[in-house]
């Protein structure tokens, strides 16, 4: 790493700096040399085809996947190396909401929000408890706190998934797909609930196929193809005069 | 009709000989018990130290461990467990054969056990351990807290049936000269010259109690369905 490299991930408001990332399964490179910044309160859309490595880069920042090469900074730290409880202790506090909501379904709704906050000692049981009647309000699912996953519509889930991160007070929420396994009707309730999180200040990155959402909430969007980001911007430049051909040819696929 | 009689009466009562049937009752349903526990333990710990392998690639010696007792024990009749037990490993001490069937039988049902827990654990969508992690749950928290709850109400009643072959499988207990069941029956059989009644009361009693136990077992399941669809 170079000096004047340091000084930029020195600035407190990086929340996740990623810098040179390559990850490869087998001879396979899914990602190749991808570097972004994401700054506290940005919300970074993550738009491209299919095998593209949005989710694969996605799920290395939170070391789901482990970058064959790289480094991944989180709040000024270099995680890349993390394990055991020091990753643990980090993973707290980058929250994930995936495509297939992937609740538990052996626990109740409420439960599935409590589990995490409880078990690591953040909160007692009854403070758990009152958080997640506060987000199930938020979420617009009070009726549900009884449930169980299997009950609940795609859109429901989600959005107990997203209830179930908020819940651990991330600093950041990673979305990998949020609503490509909804049923049309149930996107909107999802994104509505993603732009509420985004309007109160949520550091967000979304990986996602929903354009119109990328245009309306994104400070700065990307466009990923091939193992790296070919090009971003904010959603004006990104959407009104996209200047990459691979993009061109995709918007016009997708608009 | 005094024929009947008869042979009942030589079979059952005569020196209290239904005594046979019933303290092999005892023994049967003692080791059964314990070697339900013993298996549970061991099938349990089994199977987590493999999916612990199999997920992560630690635990690499102790796997090697499970997988030979795996295949020893499921590539070898479990009567010849039980000999070896009794007559190599502890041939030359006096031991509690009572204790030696438990022994045994617990081993052998281990493995069975062991393959079912596993493939439980192996049917829970890798998105459930993704979850847990993404919380910062270390792998044993996720095992303890998401995993296992799951994938033994999975398996339960592969489980459940796995106890009632066991009750079956006591049977050759009588190999190390413990009086259980079938043992107790047959005896009857060498002193009365009579193989019908006692024999087939033996098989009566095992027939009732595998029926109680697998209605057991499929009222758990209509319960446990029931849950899913809750």
């Amino acid at each position: 790493m170079t000096d004047d490299k340091k000084k930029s991930w020195d600035s407190n408001s990086d929340m996740i700096v990623a810098d040179g990332l390559y990850k490869s399964f087998g001879t396979l490179n899914i990602l190749k040399d991808v570097s972004v910044t994401v700054k506290k309160g940005e919300k970074v859309v993550i738009i491209g085809p299919s095998g593209s490595g949005k989710s694969t880069f996605l799920r290395c920042l939170n070391l789901l996947e482990k970058p064959t090469s790289g480094h991944i900074l989180f709040e000024g730290t270099d995680i890349t190396e993390a394990k055991g409880a020091e990753l643990n202790m980090i993973r707290r506090r980058i929250g994930m909401v995936f495509q297939h909501f992937n609740l538990y379904p052996h626990l109740s709704v409420k439960k599935n929000i409590t589990l995490a906050p409880v078990k690591h000692k953040i909160l007692t049981a009854e403070e758990a408890d009152k958080k997640a009647d506060e987000l199930l309000k938020l979420v617009g699912l009070s009726d549900k706190a009884g449930a169980y996953p299997n009950q609940l519509s795609g859109g429901q889930k989600q959005r107990i998934a997203i209830a179930r991160t908020l819940a651990m007070n991330p600093d950041v929420i990673l979305f990998d797909e949020p609503t490509s396994a909804l049923d049309p009707e149930m996107v909107g309730e999802v994104l509505n609930l993603m732009k509420q999180l985004a309007d109160a200040g949520m550091t967000m990155i979304v990986v996602t196929h929903e354009m119109g959402f990328a245009r309306e909430v994104a400070s700065r969007v990307m466009f990923m193809d091939d193992g790296n980001i070919r090009e971003e911007g904010t959603p004006d430049e990104f959407f009104g005069n996209p200047r990459n051909q691979r993009l061109k040819d995709f918007l016009s696929k997708v608009l | 009709m005094n024929e009947i009689l008869e042979v009942l009466y030589k079979t059952f009562i005569v020196d209290d000989r239904w005594r046979f049937l019933t303290d092999g009752l005892k023994n049967t349903l003692t080791i059964t018990l314990f070697a339900v526990i013993i298996g549970m333990v061991l099938g349990l710990i089994t199977a987590i130290i493999r999916t612990t392998h199999d997920k992560t690639g630690h635990l690499k010696i102790l796997n090697f461990i499970c997988r030979v007792y795996l295949t020893v024990i499921r590539g070898t009749p479990v009567v010849v467990q039980l000999l070896i037990i009794y007559f190599v490993v502890f041939g030359s001490v006096n031991i509690n054969k009572l204790f030696v069937a438990v022994l045994a039988f617990g081993l052998n049902s281990g493995a069975y056990v062991a393959e079912i827990i596993r493939s439980g654990i192996m049917s829970i969508d890798n998105g459930q351990f993704e979850a847990g992690e993404s919380q910062g749950f270390s792998y044993t928290q996720v095992m303890i807290y998401i995993i296992l709850p799951q994938a033994f109400k999975n398996v339960l009643p592969a489980l459940a049936n796995e106890a009632i072959v066991l009750l079956k499988e006591t049977s050759v207990a009588g190999y190390i000269a413990i009086n259980d069941l079938t043992k107790g029956g047959d005896y009857i059989r060498s002193v009365t010259y009579q193989a019908f009644l006692p024999l087939v009361t033996v098989a009566l009693i095992y027939l009732v109690m595998v029926m109680a136990l697998s209605w057991l077992v499929s009222k758990l399941e209509r319960r446990l369905a029931l849950n899913d669809r809750r």
